[in-house]
């Protein structure tokens, strides 16, 4: 009897004390900060940057290749190229993400739709090509264009950006199990089959590009690019086709997390791209900016109803700078943004996320795309590549494709080191993911590394 | 004395994680408090059904070896895996408190409390034993529902259980490699139906009594099928009317332009309704003459429902990207309404339009540069331009096509032989033969003698474009039929004009509905990889026959259907009807080698409207028929028996 009374002591004590805490910043589920709220976390010091790089015809083996570079500086192959694994093809390699317990790294495809799943637990410095998901059209059926994988707990869910029936820009989500295994497709909504969303502006468009989750809200997030035709196609030709240049998204989609159903549509013209939510708990909101108007819109919630309001305006969007990669600070109080076309990096400051005011600039390098900060925002990473066929070759010098690693810190950024792609016959250099012995509690020396494998 | 100890540790550890968690402010799961929004009612959503929950070899909590799945006793199962000594306060813990506040609540309602079974496992069979883990679960076996705590005999028997669902474990050492207590982890747990599905996965931001309870309702709610809602039954009966209302893109642009503009999208559903093409392909229409195949040419049903196939297969081209149909997008007049120019493998730019697959049958001279002459050799430029299908060579795709197993056998059914270069441009051209379309407003019209068929401003469009309009002299029409085509070659000027004119840096591009700019492209179509790709210059038939006199030559494109196959010209330089009209009606563009056909031919704006109408009317009306009939073929897509490095099997080399 005292046993069991001291054990609903026990049960009582815990409860009650569980009980009075405060929800606080889920920040201890992440890393960088643009990474699945469900993801395991590095807590120092990356020790690898892998980059998803595109083949080039004359350049090296001319295939889709994952690149790996040293980037801790108390490793002896610091500003590294420390290898590559090549997959075959050049398949639009673009981007790619984790699975939720951070052991394999899903590298998506844009044109040939295949997804190569990478083994990046066994032996963090030399990532193995573990599965091909190569009929992802076939079992999604007919969605073309996988682009963001992103984890939820135990599956990735991915957004497509096309179909196989014309290569527009109509297209879905696509849920996939952590072992490849297709699970559902969440098609996106249309006007013709709104599946209960509620269309608030004018657009139901059904287009797809990124996908995040708040789950403390329950709450999906997607945003609208353009179909194969559009991204396939060179840049050139592309914005000397009206036909052609109607046919980008203009609208965000806010779902419902757990039922996987479209709630609200959202009139965001001029193609909405990277999502990034914010981390406070309090702070039930995210940012999107449009690659074509150049506006940072705010996806916010109020009163618990979801809302869409353009809160900032990036650079001259005459001279159309078109905004890529942003990435959100781990305080939720800045927001970097790129812009392609003249080779900026911007930081805004988000304190006040109704009034995005510009802070800080950097003039980065012809191309700029991409970018990665450390949970800790002490290092940023960027690549140069956007499309292959977006690209420029031309200009006074042949068009650089790099990779640069930042310091960051008193608000300005000191290059460390960079690494040119195109001489060391890589390819271009896309999207990047960290790395890090410490997930894994392993370290190169460690003694126990074999038994800790899986 | 032992298990006093063991409540001793249990307690101190969940106290010292909490009172670390009050210090830091360590961040306490949401399972831990009120749900932060409403969960989704139950019923109202579909559980997706991920993999058959792994069995395995474990030990109950009184010791017996038992497989796991002897527990799930077609219950619907929450089952978690943890550790005893686990100090995480939102690992282990949050799991136990949830599981905890989900039995209060289902013993609640026994009804539903006795459908559900929760199993908590041990990852640590070295420190958990079947006591340890009979005291951790000591006190939750009251009301209707089960808690079974369970672990495994060795890690042997543990392993695989834990990888079959994904559950990864690390053991935590100190620097010395000496192992210090802790197991690192993602929390999981497992939603189960009866059928040893699992339904769900939660983590830690997501683990909540309310979400689960409302899962475990949507699993055993009547209205759902086993947490399946159906999507409600499409009719089979799918009524083909006359006509061409479904010929336009799914995703619809008109009056983009304008800040009024509202989306028109529909669903990518592809529901279609076979048609017999055999009868088309052999059959007469209202306004074109009976098909006369090329000597040799027999056609039969196996032939065009395997061109059919093969016409939407898009495993055909070199990347397993391109179909036919995909530059020939049945919904769009079996053209391109989306593109001026077509693109190509790899995104690779083709300098012209794609031109409609409808009525080729009756052709003689192929692209529109006419360097081909049947249908059957035509086939194979498309497949083999390394801009388009970029198939290596005749004999990569033959080997191909002998590798993909769904084409087991069909030409040896419909051409007695295996795949071969003749018989595989056969099939292509079979299917194209059975797209015919006419019978249209026009047709009825002027063949059928209906008085009302057109329009009376179509009439008077029908009297410029044999008259002041002349446009009949290369579009023609004769007595029993019209193709609207002399098929012949004519310099109008608008390749001249792309070819010879200087560019201006500036355009208008438009970026968003309502929303055009001004913008200097030129340091976007600089790019010297695409330069002989993406030029404007185009010189017509004089690339085929070298000769001055031939430069800017097209062929005449055949008028019908042409309303549902914009864009228009060799370039899809016009947008609209009204432009092409407006084209002709300025002369075209004056160049030494113009064809004298061409010239100013002083429409008024209401004569030009005239003539705008009467191409309106040259829209088969069995246009739907055909969509349809394409919407039921299954896009042909890569499997994973397919031919491809991965899987192992590649076309012989």
């Amino acid at each position: 009897m005292k046993i069991r009374r001291l054990m609903s002591t026990v049960y009582g004590m815990l409860m009650s004390s569980f009980l009075a805490l405060v929800l606080v910043p889920s920040h201890v589920f992440s890393d960088e900060t643009c990474m699945s709220p469900y993801m395991a976390k590095i807590v120092g010091q990356e020790d690898y940057v892998y980059v998803w790089t595109l083949g080039q015809v004359g350049v090296g083996d001319e295939q889709d290749k994952l690149v790996t570079i040293a980037v801790n500086p108390a490793s002896p192959h610091y500003g590294n190229v420390i290898g590559h694994t090549s997959v075959g093809g050049r398949n639009e390699a673009h981007h790619s993400g984790f699975t939720d317990d951070r052991h394999y790294l899903w590298a998506a495809t844009l044109d040939t739709s295949k997804i190569f799943i990478f083994d990046v637990h066994t032996n963090p410095s030399k990532p193995k090509l573990h599965k091909v998901i190569t009929d992802f059209v076939k079992a999604s059926g007919g969605i073309v264009g996988p682009h963001t994988t992103y984890a939820l707990p135990g599956r990735m869910m991915i957004s497509g950006l096309s179909n196989n029936q014309d290569f527009g820009g109509r297209t879905a989500l696509v849920e996939y199990t952590n072992d490849g295994t297709y699970v559902a497709t969440h098609d996106m909504p249309v006007d013709g089959n709104l599946r209960g969303a509620v269309k608030t502006g004018q657009l139901a468009d059904g287009y797809g590009y990124d996908v995040r989750a708040l789950p403390r809200r329950n709450v999906m997030i997607t945003s609208s690019f353009t179909g194969w035709n559009n991204y396939m196609m060179n840049l050139g030709k592309l914005m000397g086709d009206s036909e052609a240049m109607k046919r980008f998204g203009n609208t965000v989609v806010v779902w419902d997390l757990h039922s996987r159903k479209p709630k609200k549509i959202f009139d965001v013209p001029g193609a909405p791209l990277e999502i990034r939510c914010a981390w406070g708990s309090q702070n039930n909101y995210c940012f999107t900016t449009t690659a074509l108007t150049s506006q940072i819109w705010l996806i916010y919630e109020k009163d618990n109803e979801w809302h869409a309001e353009s809160v900032g305006t990036i650079g001259d969007p005459a001279k159309i700078p078109l905004p890529v990669d942003i990435s959100i600070t781990a305080d939720d109080k800045h927001l970097w943004v790129n812009t392609w076309n003249d080779g900026m990096t911007r930081v805004f400051d988000i304190s006040d996320p109704h009034n995005a005011k510009e802070v800080y600039t950097e003039r980065i390098g012809d191309q700029i795309n991409m970018l990665s900060q450390s949970w800790d925002g002490k290092r940023v990473y960027f690549t140069s590549s956007l499309l292959a066929n977006w690209d420029k070759a031309d200009g006074p010098d042949k068009m650089p494709q790099y990779f640069k690693a930042y310091d960051y810190a008193g608000g300005k950024l000191s290059k460390k080191f960079e690494i040119d792609f195109l001489k060391e016959k890589l390819g271009l250099p896309h999207q990047m993911r960290f790395g890090a012995y410490s997930l894994y509690a392993k370290t190169p020396s460690n003694k126990n590394l074999a038994e800790l494998s899986q | 004395m032992e298990r006093l100890k063991l409540y001793l540790s249990l307690f101190f550890v969940m106290f010292c994680a909490i009172s670390f968690a009050q210090r830091t402010e360590y961040n306490i799961a949401p399972g831990y408090n009120q749900l932060n929004f409403k969960a989704p009612d139950p019923g109202s959503y579909t559980l997706e059904k991920y993999n058959l929950a792994p069995d395995g070899n474990i030990v109950d909590s009184d010791g017996k070896q038992k497989s796991l799945h002897d527990l799930f006793d077609n219950k619907v199962v929450l089952l978690n895996f943890m550790y005893s000594t686990c100090t995480d306060v939102n690992g282990c813990p949050l799991a136990t408190a949830v599981f905890h506040k989900v039995r209060n609540l289902l013993n609640k309602d026994p009804n539903l409390g006795k459908q559900v079974s929760l199993i908590s496992m041990s990852f640590d069979p070295e420190n958990d034993s079947p006591e340890v883990m009979k005291l951790y679960g000591y006190g939750t076996n009251s009301g209707v529902v089960d808690w079974n705590f369970l672990t495994t005999t060795s890690p042997a028997e543990l392993n695989p259980i834990l990888d079959g669902y994904g559950q990864r474990i690390l053991k935590e050492y100190d620097e010395e490699g000496n192992y210090i207590g802790s197991i690192s982890h993602i929390l999981r747990v497992f939603l189960i139906d009866k059928n040893k599905t699992v339904r769900n996965i939660y983590s830690v931001s997501y683990l909540h009594s309310d979400v689960l309870i409302n899962d475990i309702k949507t699993l055993v709610d009547p209205r759902t099928k086993n947490g399946t809602i159906e999507s409600s039954s499409i009719s089979e009966d799918i009524v083909v009317a006359s006509g061409a209302s479904l010929a336009k893109p799914g995703d619809y642009k008109e009056g983009y332009l304008s800040k009024d503009y509202t989306t028109n999208a529909e669903p990518l559903e592809r529901i279609g309704k076979a048609t017999d093409l055999y009868a088309i392909a052999t059959g007469k229409q209202l306004g074109l003459p009976k098909l006369k195949f090329p000597e040799g040419t027999f056609l039969t049903k196996e032939k065009i429902a395997l061109g059919r196939k093969m016409f939407y297969d898009r495993r055909l081209s070199h990347t397993d990207t391109i179909s036919c149909a995909i530059c020939h997008v049945p919904e769009m007049g079996f053209a391109h309404n989306e593109l001026r120019t077509a693109v190509g493998t790899e995104g690779r730019s083709v300098p012209r339009n794609a031109p409609t697959v409808l009525n080729v049958g009756y052709l003689t001279r192929f692209f529109h540069d006419a360097r081909e002459s049947s249908l059957e050799d035509q086939a194979w430029g498309p497949i083999l331009n390394h801009n388009e299908m970029a198939i290596p060579s005749p004999g990569y795709l033959i080997n191909k096509i002998k590798a993909i197993p769904d084409y087991n056998n069909l030409f040896e059914k419909a051409y007695g032989s295996k795949p071969n270069m003749d018989n595989i441009s056969r099939a292509f051209a079979a299917y194209q033969y059975s797209l015919l379309s006419a019978n249209s407003a026009f047709d009825r019209w002027y063949y059928g003698k209906e008085k009302y068929a057109i329009s009376s401003d179509a009439k008077k469009g029908f009297e410029i474009f044999t008259g002041k309009g002349a446009c009949v002299s290369c579009h023609l029409i004769n007595e029993e039929y019209a193709l609207f085509t002399d098929e012949k070659l004519h310099n109008t000027g608008i390749g001249y004009e792309a070819s010879m004119y200087v560019e201006p840096p500036v355009k208008k591009v438009i970026l968003a509905p309502g929303l055009e700019i001004d913008v200097d492209t030129s340091s976007y179509a600089d790019d010297s990889r695409f330069k002989d790709e993406i030029s404007p210059n185009d010189l017509g038939l004089y690339t085929i026959t070298q000769d001055p006199n031939d430069r800017w030559k097209f062929r005449t494109p055949p008028l019908r259907n042409v309303s549902i196959t914009a864009p228009y010209m060799h370039n899809g330089a016009l947008s609209t009807l009204r432009e092409v009209v407006e084209f002709y009606n300025k002369g075209g563009v004056k160049n030494e080698v113009l064809s004298p056909m061409i010239f100013p031919l002083n429409l008024t704006e209401q004569e030009v409207g005239y003539l705008v109408e009467f191409l309106k009317t040259l829209t088969g009306s069995n246009i739907d028929e055909l969509i349809l009939d394409a919407r039921d073929v299954p896009i042909g897509e890569i499997s994973l028996n397919d031919p491809n490095w991965f899987h192992e099997n590649k076309p012989r080399y």
